[in-house]
Order: C-alpha cells, then sequence, then structure tokens
C-alpha cells in the first residue's frame, strides 16, 4: 500500500466503512469506467461484509484494466473470484488468513475440492497452509491430477513438511516434468523420496 | 576405538561410494548472470585494489570476455524470453546496489522479503514487471538490464503469499515467467505466473 | 571483445591473471571469476544446501577475493586462498541459513532448466544426501567435502580451514560415520 492510500485508510478506520470504500476507489477510479467501477465496488462491498480479503479483487480488476479487458468481463472474473474466496474462507475457517485465503481460492479454482482444503486444515491445525495450498495449485496446473496431489501434500503438511520444503517439492517436480516426466511420474517419484519405505520422516 | 586411519576404509563402503559419486556430479552455474553481478561489484569497488593502483577513472563497463559471450549465446539460442526468479534475502552489507530506486524502497520497507525477478530478453529496449503487488501498472516497476547479457532484473518487497504476475516488454508485450507455473484463473486473454513467497516468521 | 591488451587464445595461469589484475586491468578478474566458479559453486552448494545460498556466498567470495587480492600471498595459489574466504563465507551463511531458509520462494534452479546445463535430478537419493549432509555439523561437512568431494590432501585442507591436520581428520571420519548411519538406517542422527 502507498504512504497516501494508508493514511486514507487510517481515516477511514475513524470515520466507518464508506470512507474506507473510497479508498479503495481512488485506484480503481482513474483505471474503470463509471458503470464498472460501481459494480466491482459492490461486489467488493458484499465480499468484505463476509470477511472475504478484498485486495484480490481490486487487483484483479486492476489487472483487467491494465490489459485493456471489457467492464463486462472484468465483472464476471471478480464475481467468480469473490465467490471463490468466500467458498475457500468457509473450507477453511473464518479464522483463515487473508493469505490462506487467497491461495486457497487458486486451488479450488483448479479444481480441488472444498473439502480436501478443509481436511488440510484439519491435519495441520497449526502454522499456515498458505504455501501447501498455493503449491498444491501450482502442481494441478502443471497436469498432476487433483486427487493425486492433494493426497502427497496433505501427508507431507501432515507429516509436518516445513514451507520451504513444500517449495523444494514442488520445484522438484517441476524440473522433472520439464526434463520430460509425466506429472503423476514427476509426483510419485518425488513423493518416494520424501517418505523413503520404513523410517519416518522427522518429526514435526 | 582403531588405531589407523579410519578414512581410508570409505573407499570399502558402498553407501559413501555412492554419496561421494553422486556429490562430485559437476555443477553449472548460470554464467551470464552470475559473472555479471561479480564484476558488477568488482568495477563498483572505488580502489578495489589496495592502493597500488588509482582506479577512480576507471571506466565502469564491463567488457565480456569471448568465453562469456559464449555461454551467454547458447543460453538465448534456447529461449528466447526465458527467465530467472529467485529470492535474495535483504541486504545489509556496505555499498548501496546499483540496480536503482527500487533497491532502496525494498531496503526501506522493513519485514517483506524481498524478491528478485529477472527476465532475459537482449533485444528488448524495457521490460516492466506488473502484478498483484503493483496494481498491475506497467509503469511502476520498471526491470534493470545488466551490464551484459540482456538480462533484465529489479528486486521488489513481496509480502508471503501468493501472487500474479507478468512481464510487460517495450511497453506493448505481456509476456509470463515461462519457468513459473502458470496461474490459472481469469487473466484476460493474457496468461500470468504465480508466485509464492513464504512467510519468514512462519514455520 | 577482448580483454584490454591481452590475446584470448592464451590460457593464463592464476599468478600471471592476478598479476594483471593488480597492475589496474580489473576485467580481468572476470577470468579467475569463470575458471573457478563451477568448480566452487559445487562446494558451496553443499555446504549450505540450496543454490540461492550458495550462489550469494560464492558471490561474496569473489568480491572479497577482489578486495583483497593484494593480500594473496601467493598467487600461484590463488584458488586454495579464494577457496579459503569461500569456506568461510560459507560458515557465516551457515548461521543465517535457518532463519532465511524460510524466505524461499522459488526456481533458484529455474535458470538451470533454461541454460540446459542441469541434469535431469528425478532422484529421490539426492535428496536423502543433501539433507544427511545438512545434519552433519558445518566442521564435519566442510571437512567430509573437501576431502572426498574435492579431493584434497589434510596439509592443503589444513590452509584452507584453519584447522590442524589430526582434527580434520577425526572431523573426516566422524562424518563419514554418521552419513552412512542416517543413509542406510534411514532415521534422523542423535543431536551431536
Amino acid at each position: 500500500m502507498t504512504r497516501s492510500t494508508l493514511s486514507m485508510f487510517a481515516l477511514a478506520l475513524a470515520l466507518g466503512a464508506p470512507a474506507a470504500l473510497r479508498a479503495q476507489d481512488a485506484r480503481l477510479d482513474s483505471r474503470l469506467d463509471a458503470r464498472t467501477r460501481e459494480a466491482v465496488v459492490t461486489i467488493i462491498d458484499s465480499a468484505r461484509g463476509v470477511g472475504v480479503p478484498s485486495e484480490p479483487l481490486v487487483q484483479k480488476a486492476l489487472e483487467g484494466a491494465s490489459k485493456h479487458a471489457d467492464g463486462a468481463r472484468i465483472l464476471t472474473a471478480v464475481r467468480m473470484l469473490a465467490r471463490e474466496l468466500g467458498d475457500a474462507r468457509a473450507a477453511l475457517g473464518a479464522a483463515s488468513s487473508d493469505a490462506e485465503v487467497i491461495a486457497g481460492a487458486s486451488a479450488l479454482h483448479a479444481g480441488i475440492a472444498p473439502a480436501a482444503l478443509s481436511k488440510m486444515r484439519a491435519s495441520r491445525a497449526r502454522g499456515s497452509l498458505t504455501v501447501a495450498l498455493a503449491v498444491l495449485s501450482d502442481l494441478v496446473a502443471r497436469g498432476v491430477p487433483g486427487d493425486t496431489a492433494t493426497t502427497v501434500i496433505s501427508a507431507l503438511t501432515g507429516a509436518g513438511a516445513q514451507d520451504a520444503e513444500l517449495l523444494r517439492f514442488q520445484q522438484g517436480v517441476e524440473r522433472d516434468i520439464a526434463q520430460g516426466a509425466t506429472p503423476a511420474a514427476a509426483l510419485g517419484v518425488r513423493a518416494q523420496g520424501a517418505f523413503p519405505a520404513g523410517a519416518p520422516r522427522r518429526t514435526p | 576405538m582403531r588405531q589407523h586411519d579410519d578414512t581410508e576404509d570409505m573407499s570399502r563402503d558402498e553407501t559413501l561410494e555412492r554419496v561421494v559419486q553422486e556429490l562430485r556430479r559437476p555443477l553449472r552455474v548460470n554464467a551470464s548472470l552470475f559473472d555479471a553481478r561479480v564484476m558488477d561489484e568488482v568495477m563498483r569497488a572505488p580502489s578495489g585494489v589496495g592502493g597500488r593502483f588509482e582506479s577512480l577513472l576507471r571506466p565502469r563497463t564491463f567488457r565480456v570476455s569471448p568465453l562469456i559471450a559464449l555461454a551467454a549465446g547458447m543460453l538465448f539460442a534456447v529461449s528466447i524470453a526465458g527467465s530467472i526468479l529467485y529470492v535474495l534475502p535483504s541486504r545489509s552489507r556496505g555499498a548501496p546496489s546499483a540496480r536503482g530506486a527500487q533497491s532502496e524502497v525494498a531496503r526501506a520497507v522493513s519485514g517483506s522479503p524481498i524478491v528478485e525477478f529477472g527476465f532475459v530478453a537482449p533485444h528488448a529496449s524495457s521490460v516492466a514487471l506488473v502484478g498483484d503487488f503493483n496494481n498491475w501498472d506497467p509503469k511502476a516497476t520498471p526491470l534493470r538490464a545488466a551490464s551484459t547479457g540482456g538480462v533484465w532484473s529489479v528486486e521488489v518487497p513481496i509480502q508471503p503469499g501468493r501472487h500474479l504476475y507478468a512481464f510487460v516488454v517495450d511497453g506493448t508485450v505481456w509476456r509470463p515467467d515461462p519457468a513459473a507455473p502458470q496461474a490459472t484463473g481469469e487473466d484476460f486473454g493474457e496468461p500470468n505466473s504465480a508466485l509464492t513467497v513464504a512467510d519468514p516468521g512462519m514455520r | 571483445m577482448v580483454d584490454a591488451g591481452v590475446s584470448p587464445v592464451v590460457e593464463l595461469s592464476d599468478a600471471a591473471l592476478v598479476d594483471i589484475v593488480l597492475r589496474g586491468e580489473s576485467e580481468a578478474y572476470a577470468r579467475l571469476v569463470a575458471r573457478y566458479r563451477d568448480r566452487y559453486a559445487r562446494f558451496a552448494l553443499h555446504m549450505l544446501g540450496n543454490r540461492e545460498d550458495a550462489e550469494e556466498a560464492l558471490q561474496d567470495a569473489f568480491v572479497r577475493g577482489y578486495r583483497s587480492l593484494h593480500r594473496c600471498g601467493d598467487p600461484a595459489r590463488f584458488g586454495s586462498w579464494l577457496l579459503a574466504i569461500l569456506a568461510n563465507r560459507c560458515r557465516t551463511a551457515g548461521g543465517r541459513r535457518a532463519r532465511r531458509e524460510k524466505r524461499f520462494v522459488s526456481a533458484e534452479d529455474r535458470h538451470y532448466a533454461i541454460a540446459l546445463d542441469h541434469p535431469a535430478d528425478a532422484s529421490a537419493w539426492r535428496e536423502e544426501i543433501r539433507l544427511a549432509l545438512s545434519r552433519l555439523d558445518a566442521n564435519q561437512r566442510e571437512a567430509f567435502l573437501l576431502k572426498h568431494v574435492e579431493d584434497m590432501e589434510y596439509e592443503q585442507m589444513s590452509l584452507v580451514t584453519g584447522a590442524g591436520v589430526s582434527a580434520l581428520k577425526m572431523r573426516v571420519k566422524r562424518a563419514c560415520e554418521r552419513m552412512r548411519r542416517m543413509l542406510t538406517e534411514g532415521e534422523d542422527a542423535p543431536a551431536r
């Protein structure tokens, strides 16, 4: 956030919600036509009303504007993202951080079932799921079957894998795919390495 | 406790033999980028060679040796607009980076990990970074060209979490990061790349 | 492009290059960088466990090498002298590593794919080794790598690390024992 946005936000906190919306407007103002902006702000407003992070929605609208998309398309995108963010928050729990909800929305969009998100939350009650969900999304985007990816990532997080390890795991899979392995095979090899037969890997 | 030098026993141990064989595999660094970064620092040092030679008036350009130029050429034959992405920790060492205003701002922002974005585009006249951390504004975060090799880069503080980004070449051509995971989701016809920044304070 | 006044065809010795750099031709330092870059990157990588840290330590070592080049006692042994600097950098980097791990993002490896140099890394075995190495004490890891990967003699290792020969032999021995145990029994080795 820029300093000017920050001070507007502080002011908004003092004055109440409508002023906070005006703070968002400042960025949307110069980039969207009035009608699109009105509709987008409405979506953002109701999303925030249910605790969904609004920044990704603002950014999605700005992305569309930068890419010269027409208003209808921008609106559809923002609406869809708002729904996915809401579903992710519901699946992950209201106490989830914005970063977790955002990563969760990516996972849902990639086709991961909400129930899988809830299960991951249950298996890793402490610690952020952001990286795990992001890695899951990226693996599926690379062509790894959703069920398989979910199983492996859940197992890794359940076994106490740290964020850095999850990221390295993902990089390893990507590299294998880049070298010609099928996505499922690449995942299998990597998963094999993460869980050597017999002894437990490490304590969480 | 054995009396003789046990390290010599290693050669009879099959496991360690395999380990050593694996560790001996040669590693190759991305030469053009690495060398450019070292020589950037070297050429910036005011009197880097201990007083035996005055270098204040030396030109600050880095001339590429033929070997390095060849390596750079091979790199580009493979990918026309490849990119390199890695994270640097916030630096607290002496000389300020020569990369311009971005890194000064980056150091001023406390807490956020600093991500360095790189893009290889030898024929471009400008490369900009756009993403959900700079309002997708092609004017907000230009990359700086390294002195050699058509490598453009910039350091940016990025908050932990998942982000979308892309590059804009010459002001109009949108390019995702060919080496990064492709982001799914509505992209308005121009694909994005996904970036995951881990939270330094958390597990 | 040709380094000022020097033919690219002639392969110059370390001592000659050091001399040229000290005479003011800083660009010639690039030759030394190119000469030692890959080999020492390997050492740094195995010491620190990830390419990001390894490249930073290596870059740091090269720059320090340049800045204190006039203090290199024997230019013919520039390589060992530089390795000592690098080993030292790896020691100081190791302490920060635990905090920096969490800052990892992505793709410090990706440029290898682009450069086509990186061999296929589909082996989980490598991951095992990397992990086992990371569990060694830094002294032991350093000694193990210098002896069995960089093929150094103990006398040279002593110059590079500053430790005595018998201490180094003990470190190598312990490292071998622990590596063997970790990689055959597959369990976390007990704390040192």
